[in-house]
Formats: C-alpha cells, structure tokens, sequence
C-alpha cells in the first residue's frame, strides 16, 4: 500500500556562525555572533576579519586599535598586523542544519 | 565612550577567579575609577604584604592603558617610593586591548617578583639594588611589613564610619584604598564628585 506524501508548503531555518575558533572578539569580548560597542546588528554589519596570524577581531575593533598605532600588531601576538584575504580565510564546514517547521508539512487529505 | 560591556565582563572574571590572588573593586557609581589588590608574590620581600593600587580607565579603555599606581608604599626599583607611579612597559607603548585589568595586575605581581633595575623609575632603589642587595631587601622588607601587611587593618576604624552613612563597606574600603587612607576624599569618591 502505498502512502504519498505532497509537501505543499515547508519553511527553512538555518543557524550560521563565525567559524572564528575562539567565541568572543578579544578585544570588545563580545561574541563573534553579536555585535561590537559600535555595532547595531550582528552579521554582515559586525564582520569578523583574520590577521595573516590567524587571529580574528570584529573589524570595527581591530580598525579602531590600528588606526591608533604607529606599529601596526595583532593585539594577541604582536606579529606584524596583515588581513588574510576574505578568500583564504576559513569556510564554514559544518553542514548547515535545515529544520522544517512541523506545522509547515500538510499531509494531503 | 568606555566600553562599559567589556569592563563590567572583566570585573566578573576577577570576582570569579578567586585562585589569581588579584581582585577589583569599584568605587562609586561610574566603572572609570577602581582599586586593585596586587598579593606579594612568595619568596620575595613582599611576600605577606597585599599591596593596593589605584586604577583609572579613561574613556578611550580598552584602546588606551589603565592607569595603575600603588597608593601602598613599596620599596622598588620600577616603583616611584614617594608617589608609587609604577615603570612596567604594559601600562605604556606595550600596552594591548586583549590585556585586562586581571592581566595587568598580574604583570604587576609578576614586576614584585622579578625588579628592572637597568629601568628603573626610582633611582635610588634602583642603585642600592644593583649595589647592595642585602641592604635593598632589607629596606623592602621593611617597607611590607610596615605598609603592606597592615593596610586594611588601618582603614577598619574609617570603614565603619563611612558604612554608617550608608556605604556599602567593600566599596567604601575601596575609596579609602585608592586615597591612601583620606576619608574626606574617600567620600567625595563614593559620592561621585
């Protein structure tokens, strides 16, 4: 006996995260997934950047210390401040997790 | 604008740490003025002696140093014996945003243990040291134990009285902490002058 089941609807959700290595912006120690001081929304308006050292900072955090210093240096280890290509720098791995809603899946009647 | 976030983040992690032998106070109602407690490292002439030292963030922290200085008297040769302003390259041009406020007393404590003589802030610590060690660790040590040991001892007496005006007695022993023992002045903190 064969049962069909017509998905006539169904909604996505997706969770996504900095794969930054670490949880928090070591200088504002806000979370990579939330926002600097200055920042109203996390996401593409709070961006995490790496240094060719392989740290990361919210940009809008690492572009204020910079822009302070004579010498630019990653605040963590003091190496000579570079910005990794955006094309280099680490991918997220992790399969994305689509969950559709229960209530979005409507059996046919 | 100080990062307010980020320097009430800190002071969770110091009053959680209770292992590091460094803690912070806050002194009245804004986070820009507060009091550190630096234990003398063991094996050293400061062993026994909890040293106090006033801090000041300004608006620009975590972007720019705190400004740290021991209001305990200490024998020295990176600490000024008559105004405690304190040589350590951390608090100036080798300061960085991922330091704290834990990290730099830490460094402090960690400057008790092992002096700078060749860059020295108080040079005349700093000769006895390089020419009579002896004599320089008898000084220090007596310097501990007349300042350091008894510290909060002293302000018992000024804490009551502060606590019976209706301040909290830890930050009214800050207050008395960070203006070396003048109630007056201590008032004025706690009540934000």
């Amino acid at each position: 006996m064969g049962f069909n089941v017509e998905i006539k609807q169904w909604r996505a959700v997706a969770a996504w995260t900095w794969n930054a290595g670490d949880d928090v912006c070591g200088i504002c120690r806000m979370p990579f997934d939330g926002c600097p001081p200055d920042g109203k929304y996390p996401g593409d308006d709070s961006p995490v950047v790496w240094g060719v050292c392989g740290h990361a900072f919210h940009l809008q955090c690492i572009t204020k210390w910079l822009s302070a210093q004579t010498e630019q240096r990653c605040p963590f280890c003091r190496r000579p401040w570079e910005f990794k290509a955006a094309a280099t720098a680490p991918v997220q791995e992790e399969p994305v997790t689509i969950q559709p809603q229960p209530h979005a899946l409507q059996l046919p009647r | 604008m100080l990062d307010l976030n980020r320097v009430q983040k800190e002071l969770k992690e110091i009053e959680r740490d209770k292992a590091s032998g460094v803690t912070v106070q806050v002194i009245g109602s804004n986070l820009q003025r507060l009091t550190g407690t630096v234990q003398g490292p063991a094996d050293t002439p400061y062993s026994g002696g909890v040293f106090i030292v006033d801090i000041q963030l300004d608006d620009q922290y975590p972007f720019t140093p705190p400004k740290m200085r021991f209001t305990t008297k200490v024998w020295h040769p990176n600490v000024s014996s008559a105004n405690g302003a304190i040589c350590l390259d951390i608090l100036k041009d080798q300061w960085s945003p991922a330091l704290t406020l834990k990290t730099a007393l830490l460094s402090l404590q960690a400057l008790l243990s092992s002096p700078e003589p060749d860059d020295p802030q108080d040079a005349v610590v700093a000769k006895q040291y390089l020419s009579d060690y002896p004599s320089f660790q008898r000084t220090a040590r007596q310097w501990t134990d007349t300042y350091a040991a008894k510290g909060r001892a002293d302000h018992e007496e000024k804490v009551a009285r502060l606590a019976e005006m209706g301040f909290d007695r830890a930050a009214s022993l800050a207050a008395l902490q960070a203006t070396g023992g003048d109630e007056q002045q201590a008032l004025e903190l706690l009540l934000g002058a």
